[in-house]
């Protein structure tokens, strides 16, 4: 069983990720980025696309991955005028709320 | 809340949402926040009301906040330890971040004169603003960047329920997280939202331009803008401050390279991710202080508490002759 909430926001992160090209054209606009592909927006969406998709990576290492995003929309800026305009950093902060909302849904069933 | 749920969400942003929810401003803190205003008897009531917001107002607390958060993960702490303890010390009744907020605040803030001058500026352009005091609540927009939609939500409709009822209809914001709130934010959880809110820099540069104001300094000066992202991504004001800069007589405009100013301006890490991220929020505000440095200018001008916070804090440890100074301080010694 899942919250209707929850697969809506799913359905709208995997969407948009969708749209992504892997140009990674934004991985050089990124503030972050130090080398690791997970500090860029294409890495971001990727991340929590296998997450949603196949359950990969554990929600820690995930957690990391999408608060260490500045959410200043460099990326998307870029995705716009050059690639497919899948919003990369509503993206994040999409998938940020999904976090929350996974962890509240959780939190509510235990109880 | 257990303990699944704090591993996935950092303590950080935890700590600022319940600070947001319970006392109704970023810190936490109990001390009133309209102590700036005290001397300048602004009405409740006018045709433009100001949002002074929680950037500028209690900067000197974010600030001994953050060192507290930042010191503690140096030491090998962690951030959710820092946290759990103070918890632990406001259930038996010692406030802790209020505290440490307090011991490590800077007596002569440096922040709040922006306000002060942003009142002053307005003023000397023909606009007597209002302001709330008291009753002026936290955007949320904190929250909304942590994920915590639902709570930013209600928020956003109580804050719009308490502007209508005090009789706001236009709203001039100070802090651009909080205006970006505010402008684009908020009409997505409010049916038929009609306020209207504008940015300080486009008020100030629309009224310079239609009075043609002049305004000079003493000494000539060789400054550099930093574009906030919240300025010039979100709201896409990216001309205002830099016409308002030309307006100065005296002061020279140098800027880094096309891919490096306006929408192209690179974060300087300051704000949420000082929270969770602190290296590496240090090692982008190095990296643009650098940038920046490159330009030879000897001033940083800035329009953004969080970007200011940073950036000065960089400079204290890159380059302490580059000052940084806000843009609402700078025009109001300028203008006549």
């Amino acid at each position: 069983m899942s919250d209707p909430d929850l697969q809506q926001l799913e359905k709208e992160i995997t969407d948009n990720v969708q749209r992504c090209w892997k140009c990674r054209m934004c991985v050089a606009m990124c503030p972050t980025y130090e080398g690791w592909f997970t500090q860029s927006a294409t890495g971001r969406l990727m991340a929590i696309n296998l997450y949603i998709k196949h359950g990969l990576g554990d929600e820690k290492t995930l957690s990391n991955i999408l608060y260490s995003c500045a959410t200043c929309r460099r990326c998307q800026v870029r995705c716009r005028e050059l690639s497919t305009d899948c919003h990369p950093a509503d993206t994040i902060l999409k998938a940020r709320q999904y976090l929350v909302r996974k962890a509240e849904f959780e939190e509510g069933k235990k109880s | 809340m257990n303990k699944a749920f704090k591993q996935v969400i950092p303590a950080g942003h935890i700590h600022i949402k319940n600070n947001v929810l319970e006392k109704g401003n970023l810190t936490g803190i109990s001390e009133s926040t309209d102590l700036w205003a005290r001397d300048l008897n602004l009405p409740r009531q006018a045709e433009y009301t100001l949002f002074a917001g929680c950037g500028y107002q209690q900067m000197k607390y974010v600030e001994g906040m953050m060192g507290a958060l930042k010191s503690a993960d140096k030491m090998g702490m962690g951030m959710g330890k820092v946290v759990g303890i103070s918890k632990a010390f406001s259930k038996v009744g010692i406030d802790l971040t209020n505290m440490t907020a307090k011991i490590t605040a800077s007596k002569d803030d440096p922040y709040t004169p922006v306000l002060v001058s942003s009142v002053s500026v307005l003023r000397k352009l023909g606009i007597e603003p209002g302001y709330l005091h008291e009753n002026e609540p936290c955007c949320g927009s904190p929250m909304y960047y942590a994920g915590f939609e639902n709570d930013y939500a209600k928020t956003a409709r109580e804050n719009y329920e308490r502007f209508t009822s005090a009789g706001v209809k236009k709203i001039i914001g100070i802090v651009p997280a909080c205006t970006s709130a505010l402008k684009n934010g908020y009409p997505k959880y409010i049916e038929g939202f009609d306020l209207e809110v504008y940015h300080i820099l486009e008020v100030v540069a629309r009224l310079m331009k239609e009075k043609g104001a002049r305004a000079t300094i003493e000494e000539n000066i060789k400054v550099t803008y930093h574009d906030p992202c919240q300025l010039s991504r979100y709201m896409e004001i990216t001309e205002e401050p830099r016409e308002i800069l030309k307006c100065i007589e005296g002061v020279e405009l140098v800027e880094p390279d096309e891919e490096e100013i306006g929408r192209w301006s690179t974060c300087c890490g300051g704000g949420n991710m000082e929270a969770t991220h602190p290296e590496l929020s240090e090692r982008m505000g190095i990296r643009r202080f650098e940038a920046l440095k490159a330009t030879g200018a000897s001033m940083i001008v800035t329009n953004c508490p969080a970007c200011e916070m940073q950036l000065s804090h960089t400079a204290k440890k890159v380059d302490e002759n580059l000052k940084v100074v806000d843009i609402m301080h700078l025009l109001d010694v300028a203008l006549q």
